[in-house]
């Protein structure tokens, strides 16, 4: 391979360090300055995609791939999202208007098909037990063996509720769900991230990056030694964690932040947890710039500011990357948005070759304050939260609740007091008249597909109802019992059951009603 | 006088809140008085929640395009329920042709570009006063 060399023909090497080389490497403990000493110049690309039923999510995976995503985060509507099938009388006027529609095995099926699943990376904005049911079923389906499979599982079960994912169910199931999941996908999916820890979505509350890493590190912690009581040895799983950040506007906090995660995760994990394989100790993290930061006046606007933070990212060493849509304040990405996210992160990649060289700005006097900074207050919030109790507790007081609550309060007064500039919001604005650029395609609606509504009523009415309620009962045995679930949860979508049952029969399990709502009939009487 | 009070919310299943969490804190700074409806209500939750707290205006913050057919269903509900309240809606999702539809179908007012606090605070007080005021008046 040729030497790396600049416009002007300057040498490369694949990092750079002090002349006398005593300082920090990266690929070295505690990976501060990245997990590889030689970088591959770019990361996985991915855009958020779903839409309408499986069919048309199919044809948007597609397109992304065509044009060069090699990632896919898929996200469901939002009845998939909470758990509830698209015949609900709640979800029928929004199905696949914000995301794909998803209750069946054949809809999982369809989503996936010809989708090359042991080389593009798959995400699912899910409940664990859904997205390892969609990956798992479609890989069995198209003959792609499980341990091929690559991608990760979000892993929410104290802040989900709060924030973005809420289902309705109860704290310990969702643990449970996290367990579960981590263990079996750590023996049956080894390449698959079995927990990605998603500071992402509840971050957009508008917390910022220390508070932000201190509950990402807090779930870490809880949920490490809740693995390790179940008896799973700490190197066979952490290896597979990885980190999902927010990057908003601050560029260098923000490449700080990340720096100081892959420090915190490396002594934590082996001083505190004792992993012994470097593999558990250099964490992959991988980001989504800000939707918070984007604003529907003058929504052009946000195509620059994805491409900021983007460059924050490639700087900081991202693993895999997501660029907001620019039409974000408005609606789940149009193909516009889409291709503008990715030729995004490729012009950053290829054309600025801001990754080619491993942590570039390493040894910089601000950057390393920052990092350093970043580090000591994640980790004395992160000590300040264990001290309050239990995290499932805390989670069960809504003490994340209020957090996140403040912060959305917080955020818009710093707005709309003029705290933070926001141009073309608090500063630099223009008439409402004058702001049409890109307008139009931003404020293109998609309508509920009520053709797929009907499709899941005719098909409800056709099944082996025999068959759907022996398999519910023995996925409420399996709960009842506390055995691992995954396996029970893909044996019901076998036999006809649907994603909104599984959850209705598991709320039934802990003693709630079957529907939050009171508005759908369970399918089993009683569960005990 | 008592002060004015406001029921603040979204509705169907859209998951969003910031909206909804920073206008309660807007109205709550300038001392008026919320009853926060949270997430997930149908047009029933919010009549009921409404006529439970005796409020003057309801505000329904919305991220999602559950709203247009949502929002006519709630203000058919009010009528059903015989609550004369002033409904308000905010969002970015709010697109002008839409904002008109909904003044026409019985929206009191709307927000969906960048308001100033003030004229959030200015709006609903005036809509709470004139409720009032119709309400002696009878």
């Amino acid at each position: 391979m040729s030497q790396m060399k600049s416009r002007s023909g300057i040498e490369l090497k694949d990092f750079f360090q002090r002349a006398d080389g005593t300082d920090e490497k990266p690929g070295e403990f505690p990976y501060t300055r990245g997990r590889r000493a030689k970088t591959s110049g770019t990361w996985i690309q991915r855009e958020l995609s779903g839409e309408g039923p499986p069919s048309r999510s199919n044809e948007q995976f597609r397109y992304l791939i065509e044009h060069g995503s090699n990632g896919l985060d898929v996200i469901g509507d939002a009845a998939t999202v909470a758990g509830i099938d698209p015949d609900h009388p709640i979800a029928q006027i929004s199905c696949g208007t914000q995301g794909v529609a998803l209750c069946r095995k054949q809809d999982v099926v369809e989503l996936f098909k010809n989708i090359p699943l042991d080389q593009v990376s798959i995400s699912c904005s899910l409940n664990p037990l859904s997205t390892v049911a969609c990956v798992a079923l479609a890989a069995k389906e198209y003959g792609f063996p499980l341990e091929k499979l690559r991608g990760s599982i979000i892993q929410a079960p104290l802040y989900a509720e709060s924030c973005c994912y809420a289902t309705n169910l109860p704290t310990d199931y969702r643990i449970k769900m996290t367990l579960d999941t981590i263990e079996y996908a750590t023996k049956h999916m080894p390449k698959y991230h079995s927990y990605i820890e998603d500071t992402y979505f509840f971050s957009e509350s508008g917390i910022d990056g220390v508070e932000e890493m201190a509950l990402g590190f807090l779930q870490i912690r809880f949920l490490t030694r809740k693995l390790i009581e179940r008896g799973l040895d700490i190197d066979s799983f952490a290896p597979r964690i990885a980190i999902l950040v927010n990057c908003s506007m601050d560029f260098f906090e923000e490449i700080a932040k990340i720096r100081a995660t892959r420090r915190i995760f490396a002594n934590m994990m082996r001083d505190e947890f004792g992993a012994k394989d470097p593999r558990s100790h250099g964490v992959v993290v991988t980001s989504h710039t800000s939707g918070l930061s984007l604003t529907a006046q003058q929504p052009v606007n946000n195509i620059i500011r994805g491409s900021i933070q983007a460059m924050a990212l490639a700087l900081g060493g991202v693993q895999a990357m997501e660029v907001s849509a620019f039409d974000e304040a408005f609606r789940t990405p149009s193909p516009e948005s889409h291709m503008i996210g990715l030729r995004t992160q490729q012009i950053v990649a290829l054309e600025s070759k801001a990754a080619q060289v491993a942590d570039p700005l390493g040894g910089s006097h601000y950057v390393e304050y920052l990092t350093d900074q970043m580090e000591e207050r994640i980790v004395n919030r992160v000590h300040q939260l264990e001290a309050m109790g239990d995290a499932d507790e805390l989670e069960k007081r809504g003490v994340f609740e209020q957090i996140f609550q403040d912060a959305m309060a917080k955020q818009q007064r710093d707005v709309s007091k003029g705290h933070e500039p926001l141009v073309g919001v608090n500063c630099h604005t223009i008439p409402e008249e004058e702001d049409t650029l890109l307008r139009d395609v931003a404020e293109r609606k998609i309508t509920p597909y009520h053709a797929f509504v009907e499709e899941i009523v005719e098909w409800k009415k056709a099944r082996d109802m025999d068959k759907v309620r022996d398999s519910l009962k023995r996925f409420a045995e399996t709960i009842e019992e506390d055995q691992n679930v995954v396996e029970a949860t893909q044996n019901c979508l076998n036999e006809g059951v649907t994603f909104g049952e599984l959850k209705g029969t598991a709320r039934q399990v802990f003693g709630l009603e079957y529907d939050s709502y009171g508005m759908v009939e369970p399918i089993l009487e009683k569960v005990a | 006088m008592e002060r004015e009070h406001f029921l603040i919310g979204t509705m169907g299943l859209d998951q969003h809140e910031n909206g909804a969490v920073s206008v309660r804190g807007i109205l709550e700074e300038a001392q008026m008085r919320v009853t926060y409806a949270g997430r997930f209500n149908t047009p029933e939750t919010i009549s009921h929640k409404a006529r439970e707290a005796g409020v003057d205006v309801i505000g329904i913050s919305c991220h999602s395009w559950e709203y247009i057919d949502m929002i006519p269903e709630l203000l058919e509900r009010l009528k059903e329920d015989d609550l004369n309240l002033p409904v308000v809606i905010g969002g970015s999702v709010i697109t002008a042709s839409d904002a008109k539809k909904m003044k026409e179908l019985g929206v009191s007012a709307i927000f969906n570009g960048s308001p100033s606090d003030d004229e959030i605070i200015d709006t609903l007080r005036d809509l709470a006063r004139q409720k009032r005021s119709a309400e002696t008046q009878n």
